[in-house]
C-alpha cells in the first residue's frame, strides 16, 4: 500500500512560460486561500531522473490540477506541440485508477469545448474554464474546492494583485528571469501563505 | 459541473508552511515588511476595490460556459 498523500497538497501541472505567469500566481494565491498547498515539478531538487521526481510528487499530493489551456505549438524556432502537460495528466490518471481513494485530478482549460478537440479521450470530463484570466482561475478554484472561512474572490484578487506586484522585485533579488524557478516559487508561496492567515481573521471595523 | 470538493484537512499553520518553504529568516523579514504594508492598506480600506471590468468579464465567461 503506498503511503498516504499530503491531504492539503495540490500538484500543479502548468506550462512554464512567460504568458502564463499571471495565472501561475493566481493558482498559488487561490490555493493557499482555500487551505491548500501548491506544488510544482520545478520545486524538487535535482539528482533523480525528472520523470521519477514528477511521479513521486503526484503520488504525494491528494489533488492535481492539469491546465491544458496552452496546448498550442510553441513559438518559433522549435514550433513543437507541448506534450508535457498531457503526459503528466496521463500518469496521474493511471495513478488515480490504481488508487482512487488517494488522488483526485482536475482538468482546466481557457476555452469551453476545446478539450473535446485537443484530447477527445477526456470526453465526459468537465474542465474548469478560466478564460485565461486571474479572476477566472480564482473563480474556478472556488468552484472546485470549498473550505471553511475562505475569503471571497474579490478579496483573493486583492492578494493576487499584491503578490503579483512583488514578482519583479523577487526575480531581481534572485537574479533570474524565470518566475517558475524553485526559489522564486518558494517566495511567492511564502507571501501568499502569510496573507492567507491574515485574511482568515475578521477585518477590523472601520 | 462537479460538486466542489470540501477540504476537510486542517490548514497547515504559518510556522509549518514557513518550515516547509525554507525561506531564510533574513529574507522572511524583508518579505514580512511588504506584507505589513499590504495589511495596513487592507485594514484602512472601506470596500474591496475590485475592478468592475474584471468581475464583469468573470461573470460573462461563467454564464457562457
Amino acid at each position: 500500500m503506498p503511503p498516504p498523500p499530503d491531504l492539503n497538497a495540490v500538484f500543479l501541472n502548468i506550462p512554464y512560460d512567460e504568458e502564463f505567469r499571471s495565472l501561475y500566481i493566481a493558482y498559488i494565491v487561490g490555493l493557499y486561500q482555500l487551505g491548500l498547498v501548491p506544488h510544482l515539478a520545478s520545486e524538487i531538487p535535482g539528482g533523480d531522473r525528472r520523470l521519477n521526481k514528477i511521479v513521486n510528487l503526484i503520488q504525494s499530493c491528494r489533488y492535481s490540477i492539469h491546465d491544458l489551456s496552452r496546448v498550442e505549438l510553441t513559438t518559433a524556432p522549435s514550433g513543437v506541440p507541448r506534450f508535457n502537460m498531457p503526459l503528466e495528466l496521463g500518469m496521474t490518471i493511471t495513478w488515480e485508477k490504481l488508487n482512487p481513494s488517494l488522488h483526485t485530478w482536475f482538468v482546466w482549460e481557457s476555452e469551453p469545448y476545446r478539450l473535446l478537440r485537443s484530447t477527445s479521450d477526456l470526453n465526459g470530463t468537465d474542465p474548469y474554464i478560466h478564460d485565461s484570466t486571474p479572476a477566472g482561475v480564482l473563480r474556478e478554484l472556488c468552484n472546485a474546492f470549498q473550505s471553511d472561512h475562505s475569503p471571497h474572490v474579490p478579496e483573493i484578487l486583492l492578494v493576487y494583485r499584491f503578490v503579483s506586484g512583488q514578482l519583479d522585485a523577487i526575480l531581481a533579488k534572485k537574479g533570474t528571469r524565470n518566475p517558475y524557478d524553485r526559489s522564486v516559487f518558494k517566495e511567492l508561496c511564502w507571501l501568499a501563505s502569510t496573507l492567507t492567515i491574515f485574511l482568515r481573521h475578521p477585518r477590523p471595523s472601520a | 459541473m462537479h460538486e466542489p470538493i470540501r477540504i476537510a484537512a486542517p490548514r497547515p499553520t504559518l510556522e509549518e508552511r514557513a518550515k516547509q518553504l525554507g525561506v531564510p529568516k533574513a529574507r522572511q523579514k524583508e518579505l514580512q515588511a511588504l506584507v505589513d504594508q499590504f495589511k495596513a492598506a487592507f485594514s484602512n480600506r472601506e470596500e474591496v476595490p475590485v475592478s468592475s471590468i474584471e468581475l464583469e468579464k468573470s461573470r460573462k465567461s461563467a454564464s457562457a460556459a
